[in-house]
């Protein structure tokens, strides 16, 4: 509301033709990717100033947490970045499993890795298809669209769910792959690259496509640093950080892939980028699938992990009598967890999404906070918007791949 | 010179041209024209509408009121009311209601995955609809009457994936479960 005042106090004693124009894009615009609402000052069509305004989409996941338990804690999860969920549930489990010291079996890691990296190429194929559409592109969204139905089915054949998937576990995961799966994970992991191909075709060179992405939001190095931006964001930038190199978590240690880096940090390296994630998730699958039959037959649950009802509270009767009392029934509360915190970090295919989580002994988290990527993206568009076109915005929100899930939580 | 060939003719916009009519010729569509006729079916194990599995020596549910389901549940929306009965001199509990809000589910299926005797599935059915709040607030008749409209066309012996996760280690689940071979 206070924009607003301000808008009038402004607007106050001016020449109407002086005055700059004042805009709000969104909540309900359809390429702000959800419920963004974005306060734009605008001298003619140019952007002088851009506030993003979010909040409309808030659910309080960080609170809900304090009361559920850890493993109702990853149902919560999934609604984050609702996307790439697989890759949420992981991050949660990571951090749940520091804190309980538990070591996740072989299998459960290998299939965690297959899981996150799907929920990669099915977040980067709907980054592409509503990027391309916002810019104008409408046959990449279709083909997108279609590939990504692909990856649903297997999800749902995995899981029974195809958007919110709660498949990870506190200490694996809930359901082996069957052996059709598999197979399907085969068919899809051969015949996907010719599909990337054609994506390239249509747009890689295409002269409208260039003009729209090439130079338009560029981020420096140091710039994409200050503005705290991590995944292919700051790749694109030029920086070769990624999490899945530098902390492997579950399987990554063990499987090869590349990195890709962009050189000028326009929208075009950031598509580049992903482009080339692709092929590299698609590798990645390929050499958990071969490595997953080394341990047919393996469990896919730690052995001591938390039921998925976990007690409330345990109370141990105190064993030694009172010497003139006689027993005492000294309740002691028994601990379910271990007291302390736990932090974990995962590479999303938004960005580095963290898990921190305090326990205070019982089955629930005491605090939880999320580190998410998007909500540190948003506040990158005023930076990056400056001085371009209203029309540039719309490349901009979509380069930056922002879900509001996963802003507000 | 090449570049300029390509930026005159229009090379590469031509390409993709040519991509979309190849696959508009020569490849079967994936939509599906008509919804009435071909009806998607989902994969076995898919999360669906809720059902209380009847038994067939009671013709009730196999629920043992055991309220773990309700425990488990992260959004809250399972209701069991139970009462006591004296039955040749010990006491009993028995179950007296038992509801899903279906409005407030999220579909994770842990109830379907704690139950320790299989009476309770959420089933592969996903094409139903309510008009008011009360439609979809599903009581122990209702519960019933979507297992018997499910297992009608499903086939016998019919056996919930999420009962007896494969790759868990047997222990972890109760005897009924281990031994269960489906309904």
């Amino acid at each position: 509301m206070s924009l607003v005042l301000e808008v009038n106090k402004k607007q106050k004693g001016k020449d109407s033709w002086e005055e700059p124009f004042y805009l709000n894009m969104g909540p309900q615009h359809p390429s702000t990717h959800g419920v963004l609402r974005l306060f734009l000052e605008l001298e003619g069509e140019t952007i002088v100033n851009c506030d993003p305004i979010i909040g409309y989409l808030h659910r309080g996941i960080e609170k809900l947490a304090e009361n559920l338990n850890y493993n109702q804690t990853i149902v919560l999860s999934d609604r984050l970045d609702y996307i790439s969920s697989a890759a949420n549930n992981v991050a949660f489990a990571l951090a749940f499993e520091k804190l309980l010291r538990l070591e996740v079996p072989r299998r459960a890691k290998l299939i965690r890795t297959i899981v996150s990296e799907m929920a990669r190429i099915c977040s980067h194929l709907l980054w592409l298809a509503t990027h391309a559409l916002d810019i104008g592109a409408m046959t990449v969204f279709l083909y997108c669209f279609r590939d990504r139905e692909w990856l649903l089915n297997i999800y749902e054949r995995i899981c029974g769910a195809r958007l919110t998937h709660s498949y990870v576990r506190v200490g694996g995961v809930r359901r082996d792959f069957e052996p059709e799966v598999i197979e399907e994970l085969y068919r899809f992991v051969e015949e996907f690259p010719k599909r990337i191909t054609d994506y390239e075709t249509l747009i890689d060179t295409n002269r409208i496509w260039l003009k729209r992405t090439k130079n338009i939001a560029v981020v420096s190095t140091e710039e994409a640093f200050n503005l705290g931006l991590t995944g292919p964001c700051l790749r694109g930038s030029g920086v070769s950080y990624d999490v899945r190199k530098f902390r492997p978590y579950d399987a990554y240690s063990e499987v090869e892939f590349e990195v890709p880096i962009g050189q000028n940090g326009d929208t075009y390296d950031r598509y580049r980028v992903r482009m080339i994630e692709l092929r590299q998730s698609n590798w990645i699958i390929k050499q958990c699938l071969d490595r997953l039959s080394e341990t047919e037959g393996e469990a896919v649950l730690a052995e001591n992990s938390p039921d998925l009802l976990m007690p409330e509270k345990v109370r141990e009767v105190s064993a030694q009598p009172h010497p003139k009392l006689g027993v005492m029934f000294k309740p002691k509360e028994k601990e379910i967890v271990p007291v302390g915190e736990a932090f974990a970090s995962i590479e999303s295919p938004k960005g580095e999404l963290s898990v921190y989580v305090v326990s205070d002994g019982s089955s629930r988290p005491w605090r939880l906070r999320i580190r998410t990527p998007s909500f540190v993206h948003i506040s990158a568009i005023s930076h990056m918007t400056k001085g371009h076109m209203i029309a540039d915005l719309v490349a901009i929100i979509g380069t930056l791949d922002i879900v509001l899930g996963d802003s507000d939580r | 010179m090449k570049s300029l060939v390509e930026k005159v003719f229009l090379i590469e916009i031509l390409r993709g041209l040519a991509l979309t009519l190849k696959k508009l010729l020569f490849e079967k569509p994936v939509t599906i024209e008509c919804y009435d006729k071909v009806i998607p079916q989902s994969y076995p194990g898919f999360r669906g509408r809720h059902a209380l599995v009847r038994s067939e020596l009671t013709q009730g549910p196999i629920c043992v009121a055991c309220h773990r389901c309700e425990r488990v549940c992260p959004s809250k929306c399972i209701y069991i009311k139970t009462v006591e009965i004296e039955e040749e001199g010990k006491r009993k509990r028995q179950l007296a209601q038992y509801a899903i809000d279906a409005s407030r589910c999220v579909y994770c299926g842990y109830c379907v995955e704690v139950c320790p005797v299989n009476a309770l599935v959420l089933t592969e059915f996903y094409q139903y609809v309510g008009e008011n709040r009360e439609d979809l607030y599903f009581d122990q008749e209702r519960l019933l009457k979507n297992w018997d409209e499910f297992i009608a066309k499903a086939e016998r012996p019919y056996f919930n994936p999420f009962w007896k996760p494969k790759g868990i280690p047997e222990e972890l689940f109760s005897i009924v479960k281990r031994k269960a071979k489906g309904v």
